[in-house]
């Protein structure tokens, strides 16, 4: 029965243990040659302003991966996710200034207590639909925002919440001890949203894949090819919940510093656009959304260009997103891509330009 | 447990709050009644025609003027992106046309901080002749601006409720909400009335925005971001009912004030208008439905 | 086709709509302020040349530049680029006369959102690309926090106006302003040389909020008055039910002390005239960003001698020494970037500019790292002219090297003086520690 439902749902794919054919490998080759790119050409190419810049990136990539598996493939909107990255956030700063655990055990940690509460948040939720579903996660997101500007972020202080609200001298949330130079942190980063990416993906090529992708199609349909909805659901909340709160913990060792205005309400909106944009449905969508939102702004502050530019882009570009290219730009410019090939290559074959040439 | 006395004046503020709030959230119900949107741009299109307004009145126009190039504003921004988006998406989700007004609304907000850049320590302000003068209840004293808050709340949703529910375009209106396709077979002049129903939400947010700049503060952040709390009123009554926002909203002003004296959780009341809607529509959705989805979002 | 042809016209007309309407708002829009403060000032800033900035009137600089950096808060809300601005206006000036000994300042400002990440990727790009071998100007809600082991590694020595912690506690960052916690304990000793029964202290809820709220507690607790503690979440959405909390804990012969930026501070204010309790308690106060004539005009009358702001710089309507008339013409001459004219935030830049320049003077050789830090630590009681007493750097570990200030009160539109040069009080166990350390003491 989910056989059935797999296939007609989720289309052309196929099953992982299939012998990979050319287009995968050839995936499989960029994938690669970008992440070698990454991990040791980016440090030695770029200035440390951007090192840092793209660290952020890595964080973020993996939150738009963590809203791209909400959105694009079950089609929850989310407008929640940065408070959830606080809650990653929190508990790492708290584990790393209480404890000395190593770093990838903190990171862990602070990814399940965050997936415990992502998804004991979402259960509830879960019966709603559509438009109540992301209204009440920017409730509850809001809700979350008030509590963290009473509570703060932990910063060295004693008690359950950490905070030492009159000391003089703010402690440093550590780093681990092969990734203390911003270089080194920047390499660290980009593994771990690597090994994210990689559970996503796992995720979305097994059983959780093809689940989500019915449930996408159509819920009742769903349902009634005997996919237990619920859980699938839920299991989603917890993916995005766990990823984004791993990132919290790599976002907490990077800023040594987290103050809770640095997460308003409307970041989450912010986000979601980027998201949008990049696209939902792919995970270069993912990375294309983390360089609007992390590596744009500082290009453009260090052209001397305002901010507010870059939010009036994101705002139209939710506009042009949604009523032109639901797919988001990491499958539109392929596409464009390719129809400008086609216009070049069908150009070459007539040297006189006709009026009915196709794209 | 603070005395009685001492939660007496927060009770006449909290109903000014509450006006506030219903001002913002009915504005954001209106529209979902009559286009199916939920108009999330709202507080971002008043707050720029406030700020022309402001701009205007220093300029040195009269201030009938500017008040009425505000509303006037307002409502074109709002006619211009309900003609333009509007039809493409108007098959699509409420998710998705809600999705879409945050569009407007980032490209709202920063435009306006860029044309009305933040300045290092002085803050603009909209003063209305209604400003001095009131009368006193208890210790405090209400100003007629507040009371006209208040009084336009109320006068939108009477004469909302009644435009939709016994007018002839009123009726249109919702039709089309529910269905455009199906209005538009029946005969409807579908564009003449869609155009009327943003018009007119754009309108009433022009009000809005100038009577919230006056209560609020006028300052593009804050003004746009009211409707995440005034969502709550909205959300409280299901987007369904406009009486039912105002009086949601009315029930989170007084609320949030009178946990004010409340030392253990004064610091935490602006959790209030989230706390109530995630109470109220976890309550709401205890039965489930599985309605028949509509196309992809 | 009909259908079509309609749809084709509302989308035109909105757009024609849409496009008339960027047109009105970008005709209307104003970066300007509400017309209180223009640059021009008092009569006397006309007749004093802006060459005294420099040693050579009138030559321009054209040797190798000196490169400086400064960081700034610029994000919806909270803007501190007028002080930035400031001090370029003066580099500019010196510029234009002489420079440093034949060679030119440029300064590079960078701004950012309060985004720890970005604000020390921002440190790291003044240093390693643009090669800036001093740091002034800064004035960020967390760049002393995040940046002060950094400058403290490479040897920088920052000039800059605080507001964190630690451009109060650190050894490589002196402010020339006091700051949230010392301007609030002027305020707060104000209220006490008046002899109120209760003190309410209110401030905006942004990073730091204990380490600020301590002073103003030992104060209170030193002159055994009771103290109520408050926050507030900014930007301020109810600051009705705010201004009837700090009236009812003050009570009738209670102080109210604010400490917010003026937007959010007016708004209080002006809540609590709209609701009519100004008089119900004994006074008013607030810390130094109230000091401006633009709140002052726009509190009117019913707050003379009713709110007492403290003002930790000289106050410039009535005050006419050479330095003030220096400031108020490099000011109109070369401020344009300042929006907000004349007021606390320029007057910190100009001091600031004006100590960098005054140490970069005494560098003999290369204007390098060392050698200007150097200079900047060797700074002892420069007299900037924008403050009580002279500013001094020193090698000490923490610096608070402003510390005694005016209180001022509105009156007809203006900020007046009410009371001259106090200092602040040694209760302060910090202000205590730095006069021990500076041998003030």
């Amino acid at each position: 029965m989910l056989d059935t439902a797999s296939r007609t749902a989720a289309g052309g794919q196929r099953s992982p243990l299939r012998r990979p054919d050319r287009r995968t490998l050839a995936q499989l080759a960029v994938i690669t040659g970008l992440l070698l790119f990454a991990f040791f050409a980016t440090p030695q190419l770029f200035s440390l302003y951007y090192i840092d810049a793209m660290t952020q990136v890595a964080v973020y990539s993996v939150v738009a991966l963590g809203l791209g598996v909400l959105v694009g493939r079950v089609g929850m909107v989310s407008l929640g996710q940065v408070a959830v990255l606080t809650i990653g956030a929190w508990v790492a700063a708290r584990l790393l200034f209480a404890t000395t655990q190593p770093y990838p055990l903190v990171l862990l940690e602070a990814g399940v207590i965050t997936m415990v509460l992502g998804t004991l948040i979402g259960l509830p939720a879960l019966r709603l639909r559509g438009l109540y579903l992301a209204l009440i996660t920017l409730m509850l997101a809001g809700a979350l925002a008030v509590v963290l500007t009473t509570t703060n972020f932990p910063n060295g202080g004693h008690g359950f919440l950490g905070y030492d609200a009159s000391t003089v001298h703010i402690a440093a949330i550590r780093r681990p001890a092969i990734a203390e130079s911003d270089p080194a942190y920047y390499r660290y980063a980009v593994v771990v949203a690597a090994l994210m990416f990689l559970l996503v993906l796992i995720h979305i090529r097994t059983r959780p894949g093809r689940a989500w992708a019915a449930i996408r199609q159509s819920e009742p349909a769903a349902l009634a090819a005997g996919i237990n909805t619920t859980l699938y659901k839920l299991w989603a909340f917890a993916l995005a919940s766990f990823i984004t709160g791993v990132a919290g913990g790599v976002l907490a060792g990077a800023v040594h510093y987290l103050y809770s205005i640095t997460f308003p309400t409307q970041e989450s909106i912010t986000l979601l656009a980027a998201v949008l944009m990049g696209g939902a449905y792919s995970m270069w969508g993912a990375i294309v959304a983390a360089l609007l939102l992390q590596l744009l702004p500082a290009l453009l502050n260090n052209w001397g260009v305002s901010a507010d530019w870059l939010t009036i882009l994101f705002g139209i570009g939710v506009l042009q997103v949604l009523t032109t290219a639901p797919r988001g730009l990491a499958d539109q410019v392929p596409k464009d891509l390719s129809r400008l090939g086609r216009l070049l290559l069908g150009l070459r074959r007539r040297p006189a330009p006709s009026g009915s040439d196709p794209a | 447990m603070p005395s009685w006395q001492e939660f007496e004046p927060f009770i006449v503020s909290g109903l000014a709050l509450g006006g506030v709030y219903a001002l913002s959230g009915v504005g954001t119900v209106v529209l979902y009644q009559a286009t199916g949107v939920v108009y999330l741009a709202f507080g971002a299109v008043g707050a720029l025609g406030a700020l022309i307004a402001w701009s205007l009145t220093n300029a040195g126009a009269p201030d009938w003027l500017a008040w009425l190039v505000c509303v006037l504003v307002s409502g074109a921004v709002t006619l211009a992106y309900g003609m333009v988006f509007g039809p493409p998406l108007a098959r699509r989700d409420p998710l998705v046309k809600a999705v879409a007004t945050l569009g407007l609304t980032l490209v709202l907000f920063g435009l306006m901080d860029l044309l009305w850049t933040t300045n290092g320590g002085q803050s603009r302000a909209i003063t209305l002749p209604t400003d001095n003068g009131g009368f006193t209840i208890g210790q405090l004293q209400v100003t007629w601006t507040q009371v006209i808050g208040l009084g336009a709340g109320i006068a939108i949703v009477v004469v909302t409720t009644v435009f939709l529910r016994y007018t002839k375009l009123g009726t249109a209106m919702r039709a089309m909400a529910n269905d455009r396709e199906i209005t538009a077979t029946l005969g409807v002049p579908v564009r003449r009335v869609e155009a009327a129903a943003w018009l007119g939400c754009g309108v009433i947010a022009g009000v809005a925005g100038l009577l919230l700049a006056n209560l609020v503060a006028l300052d593009a952040t804050t003004l746009t971001f009211l409707v995440i709390s005034s969502l709550a009123a909205a959300l409280i009554a299901r987007l369904r009912s406009i009486v039912g926002t105002f009086l949601a909203a009315m029930a989170i002003g007084l609320i949030h004030d009178l946990l004010t004296p409340i030392q253990s959780l004064s610091s935490y009341r602006d959790m209030t208008p989230f706390v109530l809607a995630a109470v109220a529509l976890l309550v709401f959705s205890r039965h489930r439905v599985i309605s028949l989805s509509r196309e992809e979002a | 086709m009909r259908m079509r042809q309609n749809a084709r016209g509302a989308r035109a007309a909105a757009a024609l709509v849409a496009v008339i309407g960027t047109l009105i708002a970008a005709g209307c829009g104003s970066n300007g302020s509400s017309g209180t403060t223009s640059a021009g000032g008092t009569s006397n800033a006309g007749t004093v040349s802006t060459s005294q900035c420099g040693t050579k009137p009138g030559v321009k600089a054209t040797g190798t530049p000196i490169p400086l950096g400064g960081i700034v808060t610029n994000q919806p809300g909270t803007s501190f680029t007028d002080i930035a601005n400031m001090a370029n206006a003066y580099f500019t000036c010196v510029n234009n006369n002489g420079g440093i000994n034949g060679h030119p300042i440029k300064y590079y400002i960078q701004t950012e959102q309060t985004n720890p990440a970005q604000v020390a990727a921002v440190a790291k790009q003044l240093v390693q690309t643009d090669h800036v071998v001093g740091i002034v100007g800064n004035t960020s809600i967390i760049e002393c926090s995040v940046n002060h082991s950094y400058w403290e590694k490479l040897g920088f020595f920052v000039v800059d106006s605080g507001i964190a912690p630690e451009c109060y506690s650190t050894p490589n960052s002196a402010a020339v302003n006091m700051g949230p916690r010392y301007s609030s304990d002027g305020a707060v000793q104000y209220a006490l040389s008046q002899h109120v029964s209760k003190i309410v202290f209110d401030q905006s809820n942004v990073p730091g909020t204990g380490y600020i709220a301590a002073g103003p507690a030992a104060l209170a607790a030193a002159a055994h008055v009771p103290i109520v503690q408050l926050t507030e979440n900014v930007p301020i959405s109810d600051a009705n039910s705010v201004a009837i909390k700090e009236v009812n804990d003050a009570g009738p012969n209670g102080a109210v002390i604010l400490n917010f930026t003026p937007p959010e501070a007016l708004v209080i204010l002006q809540a609590a005239q709209k609701l009519g309790l100004e008089d119900n308690v004994k006074l008013w106060g607030c810390s130094t960003p109230c000091n401006t004539d633009f709140l002052a005009k726009a509190l009117g009358p019913k707050w003379n001698n009713k709110l007492f702001v403290n003002a930790e710089l000289t106050p410039p309507d009535s005050t006419n020494t050479p330095a003030m008339r220096l400031y108020k013409a490099i000011l109109a001459k070369y401020g344009k970037a300042v929006s907000g004219g004349i007021g606390s935030f320029s007057q910190m830049g100009f001091a600031e500019a004006e100590i960098m320049v005054h140490a970069l003077r005494s560098v003999k050789g290369a204007y390098t790292v060392a050698s200007v830090n150097a200079a900047l630590k060797a700074v002892s009681n420069f007299d900037t002219g924008m403050l009580c007493e002279g500013w001094t750097y020193g090698g000490f570990p923490m610096h608070i090297p402003n510390n005694v200030d005016y209180t001022v009160t509105p009156k007809d539109g203006k900020m007046v003086v009410a009371k001259g040069c106090t200092p602040v009080s040694s209760v302060d166990p910090q202000i205590a520690a730095y006069r021990k350390a500076a041998g003030t003491g």
